[in-house]
């Protein structure tokens, strides 16, 4: 099918193209407590084309594109009709002008994993078991899971001479957990991976039934004020991608951010840790890991941030045109260093140490986040409270010239980073 | 104008109708929901255009089969006359050893046969202009007009993005006793306009949507305005102080409060996983009697209105709440089954290749007597809550968060010239639903974006309701 594309494209009038193809398999099992309440497998082929076309108006040049799906189930005559449209449109897309550079003539990897070794049906019953290992309380446990493993084969075929392929393994957990004290509460958890580590999958199912546990047992919340909050897990990833934002090229030519090449990205006085960021295509175990972008470019390792100043931009061929910058194509990891408090120094005054939320977000472009507490520990100086309840809501423009992050790291989804933030002064919603 | 149903799957039928013949000798129940959608995307903002495919684009098949215990599914998309035999076979082999595998090492449910009634029916939506008859040359036009006029009224707007996309659904359910087919057209659209003041950078929007085509671009310009009178308003913005407060919440606010914090606690597939604490409170008192709730694909005509759900059942209108008591669920085919009740047509997927869930579809408050002036005239020091931006729902413990971008104060009855943004809306669903106190004549639906169950599975739904009075927390 691929080939025909090609050649229906070769044979047209389009001046440039690409096609990005995809085969997924996968195999997905449905769990309620330990039982499988259905079981579920897929195969599909996936074709995505991107048509180019140059043209000048009023001695502006432009280049335009448009983008479609083409089935494998289409005839040729459907293919033919959706490349004319797709040529057509992008007569109307005025994008300044920016070149495709040449094909890179470098090899590239598939993503490491041990899931290449065997059919997807043998792993899935290992999976379950990784999942239920550490599910041994009475009171609490996995009421839930959805288990998800994808092999996936993606090839990038470009008008520029660019042909490459890679295969890699994507895998998901999602699961509930719940504890029952007076009444029984639940939390929510989704993990992916790449890689077969079982450790891994028990080691966060323990965490969250503890977890699942302390909030059963959190009464109430702390009364509105301001606190010097302790963010730990997941959230900190979420406050910490708004530096992968402000450095990306599309943010900054479309001025979303205002950040140029040498700014101090936290302010000009900082008196906590400064932001060390580095953009890393292949992080050990993340589904983000990839050894090329959509756009065929030959993914490395870049430093963007070094001791909160911006060393230089990322992102897509397009938008680092514009800028004039090397593209460093589209990175999905980000590794943020290490700060210089270990977590227990950051415990040693009072504190509110704020771990889920119903649905934590930052909002890149106004730096705006915040969320609905489900669990935090509050210390007064001599006791530890588990608290429940309310809001945070803070802007990170406000504190990020004065907190610290820690030197334990943590490991997520395309992440690698801190595994807590220090932040002072943040309002906290709570009882009257 | 009638929409035309997709060409491929009424060609496809008699494929997919071979191959269910071929599998029911193996398999006690067999069906096949095929889906052909296509849709384009199209924006402009200050410094570039793009015309892309929608992300709702999908052409394939998803077969479910009973498997002698319960029932498994498998999604493909490459199939034709010629190769109907060996992806029988194919599916066969995958089902049997799954089972096998899995049945040595964990139990799995068992689940009774689904019994289906003997229907064949078929549902065209109608609007005014069909896909295949505006022009992108038009439409990205129309939205640069918008776009410009947006960008020209103050130097503190920095950029205008400004969206819509057309999407044509397409779909066939086919068993032994069903043989169905639907296509429908919605559309969406966006003004996002962004302001700076020194550091201060804030983000408003409107959007639009419904059963509607390009014709839904002509409702944009006339928003323009008002999205940027109050962006810049926002720039003037202050943080709420944290507390409770008497709301009255616009439609939009007022569906999210529907979606989030009661919807998804009624999605009866929760009950199953004993995930819903609603479940114990059917026939209970849960809201205010002034409140009254639906959901259904038949309860409105908005972006989420079938003839049939992915699982082939015939949608309808539920109502869920009755005068502030919790009356009924709403549930998938397999939910239901394990329930013992009558599925309710709402088994929705992301797309073919996902597992059908219990899903909303248009969710909403039924109107009430007040006048909205008389709902702010009654409130001494409170908020009107406009333009929400995201909320998360909490089936189990029926807490409720919801992000509204902005509150206008109400003091002494009046709307002031102050503004608090943003707004994290948080409480105990109960208490919510039972302090509303007034609730307005006029209901408006907003089907724009996609809900999500946890953080996956998008799937297309509308909420809304009247204007609202009810006592909030606010942080």
């Amino acid at each position: 099918m691929i080939n025909k594309i090609k050649d229906i494209l070769e044979n047209s009038e389009v001046e440039g193209y690409k096609i990005i193809e995809t085969k997924t398999e996968s195999e997905e099992l449905f769990l309620v407590k330990k039982d499988v309440d259905m079981a579920r497998s897929k195969d599909v082929h996936h074709f995505k084309v991107t048509v180019y076309k140059t043209f000048e108006e009023d001695g502006v040049k432009f280049k335009g594109s448009s983008s479609f799906d083409i089935h494998p189930t289409m005839n040729e005559a459907e293919i033919n009709k959706l490349i004319d449209d797709g040529i057509f449109a992008a007569g109307f897309v005025k994008n300044e002008y920016y070149d495709i550079a040449k094909a890179e003539d470098k090899k590239i990897e598939n993503v490491k994993s041990k899931f290449s070794k065997g059919e997807l049906s043998e792993w899935m019953p290992k999976l379950m078991e990784a999942l239920y290992e550490n599910d041994n309380e009475e009171k609490g446990g996995i009421n839930s899971a959805e288990i998800f493993l994808d092999k996936n084969y993606k090839r990038i075929i470009v008008s520029n001479g660019t042909d490459l392929s890679y295969e890699s393994y994507s895998g998901m957990i999602e699961f509930i957990t719940t504890w029952k004290e007076s009444e029984e509460i639940e939390l929510y958890k989704m993990l992916t991976f790449s890689d077969y580590d079982p450790q891994f999958i028990s080691n966060s199912v323990e965490q969250m039934i503890f977890l699942a546990k302390e909030r059963a047992n959190a009464k109430d919340t702390v009364p509105s004020g301001k606190y010097k909050v302790i963010l730990t897990g997941e959230p900190v990833k979420e406050v910490l991608s708004y530096y992968v934002d402000k450095s990306n090229a599309a943010y900054v030519y479309n001025k979303l951010s205002t950040h140029q090449l040498g700014d101090s990205i936290q302010g000009k006085e900082v008196k906590g840790d400064s932001i060390n960021l580095i953009l890393d295509p292949i992080l050990e175990n993340s589904v983000c890991s990839a050894p090329i972008d959509d756009d065929g470019v030959v993914l490395s390792k870049v430093s963007v941030i070094e001791d909160g100043k911006l060393k230089s931009y990322h992102g897509d061929l397009r938008h680092s045109y514009y800028l004039k910058t090397e593209a460093t194509g589209d990175i999905k990891n980000f590794v943020i260093a290490a700060g210089s408090k270990s977590i227990d120094d950051m415990k040693k005054e009072p504190y509110l140490e704020l771990i889920t939320f119903s649905d934590f977000q930052i909002d890149s472009i106004t730096g705006d986040f915040g969320g609905e507490i489900r669990l935090g520990w509050y210390f007064d100086g001599e006791t530890t409270t588990k608290i429940t309840g309310g809001s945070l809501n803070a802007n990170i423009a406000n504190i990020h010239n004065n907190f610290y992050l820690s030197k334990e790291v943590q490991h997520g989804e395309g992440f690698s980073g801190p595994k807590a933030i220090e932040m002072f002064d943040l309002t906290i919603a709570g009882k009257a | 104008m009638k929409v035309e149903m997709s060409h491929f799957l009424l060609e496809r039928r008699s494929t997919i109708k071979k191959l269910i013949t071929q599998l029911s000798e193996s398999f006690k129940y067999v069906s096949v929901l095929g889906s052909d959608t296509h849709g384009k995307r199209y924006s402009v903002q200050r410094k570039g255009v793009a015309i892309n495919d929608s992300m709702w684009n999908e052409r394939g098949f998803v077969i479910k089969v009973y498997n002698g215990i319960g029932y498994s599914e498998y999604s493909f998309n490459e199939i034709d006359d010629s190769n109907v035999e060996k992806i029988a076979e194919n599916i066969k082999k995958r089902v049997n050893n799954q089972i096998k595998t899995l049945s040595s090492k964990v139990q799995i449910t068992k689940y009774p046969i689904i019994k289906e009634e003997k229907i064949e029916d078929n549902f065209l939506g109608e609007v005014k202009i069909l896909p295949q008859h505006s022009s992108d040359k038009n439409i990205i036009e129309k939205l640069t007009k918008v776009k410009d006029k947006a960008l020209a009224i103050s130097e503190l707007i920095f950029e205008a993005s400004v969206s819509m996309q057309q999407v044509q659904v397409s779909k066939i359910f086919i068993s032994n006793d069903k043989d169905l087919y639907q296509s429908y057209v919605w559309s969406e659209g966006y003004i996002v306009t962004m302001g700076r003041k020194g550091d201060n950078t804030k983000v408003n929007y409107s959007s639009f949507s419904g059963l509607k085509g390009a014709e839904l671009l002509d409702e944009m310009e006339d928003k323009v305005q008002e999205t940027v009178d109050m962006t810049i308003k926002l720039l003037g913005a202050k943080s709420v102080e944290p507390g409770e407060y008497e709301v009255v919440c616009s439609p939009d606010v007022s569906g999210i409060i529907a979606h989030e914090a009661f919807g998804h606690g009624v999605e009866m597939d929760m009950f199953v996983k004993n995930r819903a604490k609603a479940a114990q409170y059917i026939d209970k008192p849960v809201a205010s009697t002034l409140v009254n709730m639906h959901d259904g694909a038949t309860s409105a005509s908005h972006v989420s209105s079938y003839l049939f759900d992915d699982e082939g059942v015939v949608g309808g209108d539920t109502k869920i709440i009755e005068n502030g008591i919790l009356k009924r669920g709403i549930s998938d085919t397999l939910s239901a089954l394990r329930l013992g009740i009558k599925a309710t047509g709402n088994g929705k997927r992301f797309s073919f290749e996902r597992k059908a869930y219990t899903r909303m579809t248009n969710t909403f408050f039924a109107p009430g007597n007040d006048k909205v002036e008389d709902m702010i005239a009654s409130i001494k020091k409170g908020y009107l809550l406009e333009c929400p931006s995201s909320g998360m729902e909490d089936p189990k413990n029926w807490g409720i968060q919801c992000m509204i971008s902005y509150g206008k104060e109400i003091i002494d009855g009046k709307l002031t010239e102050n503004i608090v943004s943003p707004v994290v809306l948080t409480g105990y669903v109960p208490d919510l639903l039972k302090s509303i106190s007034m609730v307005s004549g006029d209901v408006e639906l907003g089907g724009s974006g996609a809900c999500g169950k946890g953080y996956k599975e998008w799937v297309k739904v509308s909420s809304g309701g009247p204007y609202i009075k009810a006592k909030v927390r606010m942080g």
